[in-house]
C-alpha cells in the first residue's frame, strides 16, 4: 500500500523498457513454423485412388471429386479433384483419413486472394497420367485398328464387285438395292462409309443405307418435277 | 440522495470491452447502474443443430469454436463424452498428453482473461505482457496440432498424432517460467493501488447467489466454494494428480482476478506431474471409421473448463450422427449474474465485472 | 549560441526600423513572427511527440512500435496526418452543428495560448507578463469548456458522459494545481515566470517544494486527461468519450491540442520546479527543451504503467487528499519563510 505497488509497477515497465523487443518482423523475416503447421491444403493426383474417405470425413464439404468408370478395369478413374478452400477450417481430418497420403498441408499461410473464384482450386487429371496408360495400351489398339481397316478394305472390294448380294441383307426392295448400288458406283465415299459401318455395326449400316436411298429418291423426284416444269 | 432521469446506455454489441458480441444494456441513474439487461445471440451459430447433421468425428472441430480461447478444453469434453457413449478406451499416453494440452489451454484462457482485464481497466501494458506469454502456448499448440488458435489436436479415442520431439522441452521451459509470469502480473497489476481500488468490493457475488444462479468455475471459487469438477468428479486421469483448488471468500472482482492468477500456478503443477509421468505407447485407440451408438443411449459428460462446468449431453438414435446434442456452457450461466453484481455500482464497475466474470461469447451464444 | 534567437530577434527589429517602420509596428510584426514560429514548432514538435509516445510505449511493452516509414518509422505520424486530413468529415445529423464544429478549434487555440508566457530560454518568451503564472492557470482551465462543447454538441451519450466527467475532473484538479504553485510563488515572490526561473539560481524549487512538485505532477496529469486519469476519453469504457463522434481532422485537432497541452504543462513544470532554462554548458533554450522532454517521458512512463482510476475515487482523491495536502504545503511554506526571516537567512 501507500504507493509501493505503484512504484513496483513502474519498476517492472522500466525493466522491460531496456529489454530486447520480441516483435516478429513478419513480411521481412518469415516466421519459423512448426513442422506440422497447417497452411494450404495440397493434393497429389497420382496417389489418389478416389476412395472418398476425405470427402466423407470433411465436416464442411470442402472436398469433392469427379470419377469415370473405366472400361478395362473395375477401378474408378479420377477426372478432377476440387478443394473449395474458403470453407476449410484446417481440422486435418481429411489428411488423417486419407489411406494413400495424397493430401497434406504445406507451410504457405499467405492464402488471401483478390477474387473469390481464386480460392477454389480444381485439380484436373494431369496429361502424363493418361499418356502413360495410352503408351501401355497403344500397340493393342493399333493392332485392332489395322485389323478393322483390312476388313473394311475387303468389304469395300466386295461391295464394288457384287453390290446386290450384300445389300440384299439390309434392304428389302429390289428398287432400293438398285438405287444404292448405282449411288455407290458413282460416289466412292458412300461406298467407303457403308463398308466401314458394315464391319463395325450392321444395324446402323442398314439405317444409314435406308437413309441414303430415301434421300436419293427425293432427289430424283425433285429432278423429275423440275423436268416437267 | 439526488435522483436524476433514468437513461439507458448500450454497452455493445460493438464496444471495445465486451469480449466479443456481448450487448449489455445498462440502465443508469447518473453514473450509478440501476440494472443491466444482457442481450445475447450476436454470435449464435446454431452449433447444437449443426451437430445433428455431422458425424461424431466431423463435429470435433466445431467444438473448438465454442471456447476458442481455451481451444482444447471443449474438444476434450466432447471427445470424452463420445468415448463414454461408445465405450472407447483411450491409451494411457494419450490421456497424459490430453491433460497437458487441457491445462495449457486453461492457462491460455486465464492469460487472456488477465490480459483483457488489464486493457479493460486501462493497463495496456498488462495486456501486452499477458499476450506475450500466451504466445508461447500458441507455439506449443502449433507444434502438436499444426494450428495456433484452433489447434484441432484431440480426437475421439486419443489425440491426432504423437507429440514431436521439441514438445517436452518447450512445455518444460514454459512451466518453469510460470511463477515468473505470475510475479509480473501481480507486480504490474494486482499490487497496484489503483487496481486494488477499482476491484476490491466491486461486483460482489455472494456464496448463496452463486449457488442459486448455478455459477461455476473460478467465479464460484472466488465466492468461497472450492468446487472443481477435476476434484469433485475426476474425469480422464485427473485423480492421479496432486493439485489444490484455490478458493477465496469475498466474491468480488479482486478475488475472481486472484483466483485466475493462482490457477496458473496450479495448472503448472499438473503439467509438471504429467510431464514427469508421461508413459510410452499408442496415442490413439483403434476405432471404427464409422462410429455408431446404440439407439436410445444418452450420455452427459462434464469437465472443468477454464470458465466453469462445461457439459455435453448427447442422445443417440442409432445412427452415425447424434440425435440431439446439448452444450451446458458455463459462460452463459455465469453471464446471468452480471445484472446482479453490477446493480448499485458505477458505470466503470460494469466493465470491471464483465472482464472478471470472463465470459466467452462463442460458448454462451453457441 | 546562447543568444542565438534573442540576437536574431533584435537584428530583425533593427532591420525593420531601417526600412522605415515605426518601432511600434516593428514590435507588432516581431510578435507575429514569434507566433508563427511557435505554431510551426508546436506542429513539428507534436509530430515527433506522437511518434515518441508510440515508440516509448512500444518499448515498455517489448514491441518495436512504428518502424515502416523512414528511419525508425519517424514519418509515420506525417502519414497519419495526411490520412486524417483526407478523411471524410462526418457531422452527426443530430449534432448541434455550430458547437460541434467550433469545439476542436477552441481547444487548440486555448492550448496554443499557453505558450505565450513560457520562457523558452533567457529572455525568450512571446510576452513577458507580470502575471504569467496566473495567465497560464486561467488559460489552462478554459480547455474544460472545449471538452464540454464537444460532448454537448455531439448529442451522444458517450460524449456527454465523457464531457461531464472531464468537467468534474478538471474543475476539481484545478484547485490543487493552483495551490501547489502557490508555494513557489510565495518563495519567489513573483508571478512572472522569468522571475521564478531567476529565483532558482541557487537551488531548484523541486528540492524546496517536493510536496508541491508531486501535487502538481498528479494534478497536471489529471488536467491533461492523460492516463491514469484519462476519464474523458476512456476508450475501454466510453468508447472515446467526448471525441466519440469526431472524425478526420476535427478529431486530429483534439489529439493535437492534447499534446500541445502536454508540452505546455511539462514546460511549465520544468520552469517552475526544475530551474527552467538554467543549466551549465549548454545554451538556455536547449536546457528547457531537455527538461521538458524529460518530464514528458515521465508522463509517458506513468501512463503506460498504470490502470485507469475510477471516477469517484478520482474525485475523492482530489478533494480528500490533494487539496488538504496542497493547503498544508502552503502553511508549511509560510511557516518556513517566517522561520527563515526570523533566523535572518533571507
Amino acid at each position: 500500500m501507500n504507493g509501493q505497488g505503484l512504484i513496483k509497477g513502474l519498476g517492472i515497465t522500466l525493466k522491460h523498457f531496456f529489454q530486447k523487443e520480441i516483435t516478429e518482423q513478419y513480411p521481412d523475416v518469415m516466421p519459423e513454423l512448426a513442422t506440422r503447421f497447417r497452411g494450404c491444403l495440397q493434393f497429389e493426383f497420382e496417389k489418389c485412388i478416389a476412395c472418398g474417405i476425405c470427402v466423407n470425413s470433411c465436416p464442411n464439404n470442402v472436398l469433392s471429386f469427379e470419377t469415370e468408370k473405366s472400361e478395362n478395369s473395375k477401378k474408378k478413374k479420377l477426372l478432377s479433384y476440387t478443394i473449395d478452400f474458403q470453407y476449410c477450417m484446417f481440422c486435418n481430418l481429411c489428411v488423417e483419413g486419407c489411406p494413400k497420403d495424397c493430401l497434406h498441408f504445406d507451410h504457405d499461410f499467405e492464402l488471401s486472394t483478390f477474387s473469390r473464384d481464386d480460392i477454389k482450386r480444381v485439380y484436373l487429371r494431369p496429361a502424363e497420367m493418361d499418356e502413360e496408360k495410352e503408351a501401355d495400351a497403344a500397340p493393342v489398339q493399333d493392332e485392332q485398328e489395322s485389323k478393322e481397316q483390312k476388313q473394311i478394305d475387303a468389304m469395300l472390294k466386295a461391295l464394288q464387285k457384287n453390290p446386290q448380294k450384300i445389300l440384299a441383307k439390309m434392304l428389302e426392295q429390289e428398287e432400293d438395292i438398285g438405287i444404292l448400288s448405282e449411288l455407290m458406283q458413282s460416289n466412292e465415299k458412300t461406298a467407303g462409309k457403308i463398308a466401314e459401318l458394315l464391319v463395325k455395326d450392321k444395324e446402323k449400316a442398314a439405317k444409314v443405307a435406308a437413309g441414303f436411298v430415301t434421300k436419293e429418291k427425293k432427289n430424283r423426284l425433285q429432278a423429275e418435277k423440275g423436268g416437267e416444269e | 440522495m439526488m435522483q436524476s432521469d433514468i437513461y439507458n446506455v448500450n454497452v455493445g454489441p460493438i464496444h471495445p470491452s465486451t469480449h466479443g458480441g456481448l450487448h449489455a444494456e445498462a440502465v443508469m441513474d447518473g453514473e450509478i447502474i440501476q440494472d443491466v439487461i444482457v442481450h445475447l445471440g450476436y454470435v449464435h451459430r446454431s452449433v447444437e443443430k449443426i451437430a445433428e447433421s455431422k458425424t461424431y468425428q466431423q463435429f470435433v472441430p466445431y467444438t473448438a469454436r465454442l471456447d476458442y480461447l481455451a481451444t482444447n478444453l471443449p474438444v476434450l469434453g466432447y471427445c470424452q463424452a463420445v468415448e463414454k457413449l461408445l465405450g472407447i478406451e483411450v491409451p494411457e499416453r494419450a490421456e497424459y498428453i490430453r491433460i497437458i494440452m487441457a491445462e495449457l489451454s486453461r492457462i491460455a484462457s486465464h492469460q487472456i482473461a488477465i490480459s483483457a482485464t488489464g486493457i479493460d481497466l486501462g493497463a495496456t501494458t498488462g495486456l501486452m505482457y499477458g499476450m506475450r506469454d500466451r504466445e508461447r502456448i500458441m507455439n506449443i499448440f502449433e507444434m502438436t496440432g499444426g494450428q495456433r488458435l484452433l489447434s484441432s489436436y484431440i480426437r475421439i479415442g486419443g489425440v491426432g498424432a504423437d507429440i514431436p520431439d521439441e514438445f517436452i522441452p518447450a512445455v518444460q521451459s514454459f512451466v518453469n517460467d510460470i511463477p515468473k509470469m505470475m510475479d509480473e502480473y501481480n507486480g504490474l497489476m494486482t499490487g497496484n493501488e489503483i487496481w486494488e481500488a477499482r476491484m476490491k468490493g466491486v461486483g460482489i457475488l455472494s456464496k448463496e447467489d452463486a449457488v442459486k444462479y448455478g455459477v461455476t468455475g473460478p467465479n464460484l471459487r472466488a465466492s468461497g466454494i472450492a468446487y472443481d469438477i477435476r476434484k469433485a468428479e475426476p474425469y480422464g486421469i485427473y485423480d492421479r494428480f496432486d493439485f489444490d483448488i484455490p478458493a477465496r471468500s469475498g466474491g468480488d472482482s479482486l478475488d475472481r482476478w486472484n483466483i485466475r492468477i493462482e490457477e496458473l500456478g496450479e495448472s503448472g503443477r499438473i503439467i509438471q506431474q504429467a510431464l514427469d509421468n508421461l508413459p510410452e505407447g499408442e496415442v490413439k485407440a483403434k476405432i471404427p471409421k464409422v462410429l455408431k451408438a446404440e439407439a436410445g443411449t444418452e450420455v452427459y459428460h462434464r469437465i472443468e473448463s477454464a470458465k466453469g462446468e462445461l457439459g455435453y449431453y448427447i442422445v443417440s438414435d442409432g445412427g452415425n450422427k447424434p440425435y440431439r446434442l446439448h452444450v451446458r456452457a458455463p459462460s452463459f450461466i455465469n453471464l446471468m449474474v452480471l445484472p446482479l453484481v453490477c446493480r448499485g455500482g458505477v458505470f466503470q464497475d460494469l466493465i470491471t465485472n464483465i472482464a472478471t466474470l470472463d465470459p466467452i461469447l462463442g460458448e454462451s451464444d453457441r | 549560441m546562447e543568444h542565438l534567437f534573442t540576437n536574431l530577434a533584435t537584428a530583425l527589429t533593427g532591420w525593420m526600423i531601417t526600412l522605415g517602420l515605426s518601432p511600434v509596428w516593428a514590435d507588432v510584426i516581431l510578435l507575429l513572427v514569434k507566433w508563427i514560429i511557435i505554431i510551426t514548432i508546436i506542429t513539428l514538435n507534436i509530430i515527433i511527440l506522437i511518434w515518441l509516445e508510440r515508440k516509448v510505449s512500444a518499448f515498455f511493452q517489448e514491441r518495436l512500435g512504428p518502424n515502416r516509414l523512414g528511419p525508425f518509422g519517424i514519418f509515420q505520424t506525417i502519414a497519419d496526418a495526411i490520412k486524417l486530413l483526407t478523411k471524410e468529415d462526418i457531422v452527426p445529423s443530430a449534432a448541434d452543428k455550430l458547437i460541434f464544429k467550433t469545439a476542436p478549434m477552441f481547444f487548440i487555440v486555448v492550448a496554443v495560448m499557453l505558450y505565450t508566457v513560457i520562457p523558452m530560454g533567457q529572455g525568450m518568451e512571446v510576452i513577458n507578463l507580470n502575471i504569467g503564472l496566473l495567465f497560464f492557470i486561467s488559460m489552462g482551465s478554459l480547455s474544460t469548456i472545449a471538452l464540454l462543447m464537444a460532448g454537448w454538441g455531439s448529442d451522444n451519450k458517450w460524449s456527454l458522459m465523457g464531457a461531464v466527467r472531464s468537467v468534474a475532473q478538471m474543475i476539481s484538479y484545478e484547485i490543487p494545481l493552483a495551490f501547489s504553485l502557490l508555494g513557489v510563488v510565495m518563495i519567489s515572490g513573483s508571478l512572472n515566470l522569468q522571475d521564478i526561473v531567476a529565483a532558482q539560481d541557487n537551488i531548484w524549487f523541486v528540492i524546496l517544494q517536493p510536496i508541491a512538485f508531486l501535487t502538481y505532477f498528479i494534478a497536471a496529469t489529471a488536467e491533461l486527461n492523460r492516463g491514469p486519469f484519462d476519464m474523458p476519453e476512456a476508450e475501454q469504457e466510453l468508447t472515446g468519450g467526448a471525441y466519440t463522434e469526431y472524425t478526420g481532422m476535427r478529431w486530429a485537432l483534439f489529439f493535437l491540442a492534447e499534446y500541445t497541452n502536454l508540452v505546455a504543462v511539462s514546460a511549465l513544470m520544468a520552469t517552475v520546479f526544475l530551474g527552467g532554462w538554467q543549466g551549465p554548458w549548454l545554451p538556455s533554450w536547449l536546457w528547457i527543451i531537455i527538461k521538458t522532454y524529460g518530464v514528458i517521458l515521465v508522463f509517458f512512463w506513468v501512463k503506460w504503467t498504470f490502470p485507469r482510476i475510477r471516477m469517484d475515487h478520482l474525485m475523492s482523491f482530489s478533494w480528500k487528499v490533494l487539496v488538504p495536502v496542497s493547503l498544508g504545503n502552503i502553511l508549511l511554506t509560510g511557516a518556513g519563510i517566517y522561520f527563515c526571516q526570523w533566523m535572518g537567512w533571507c
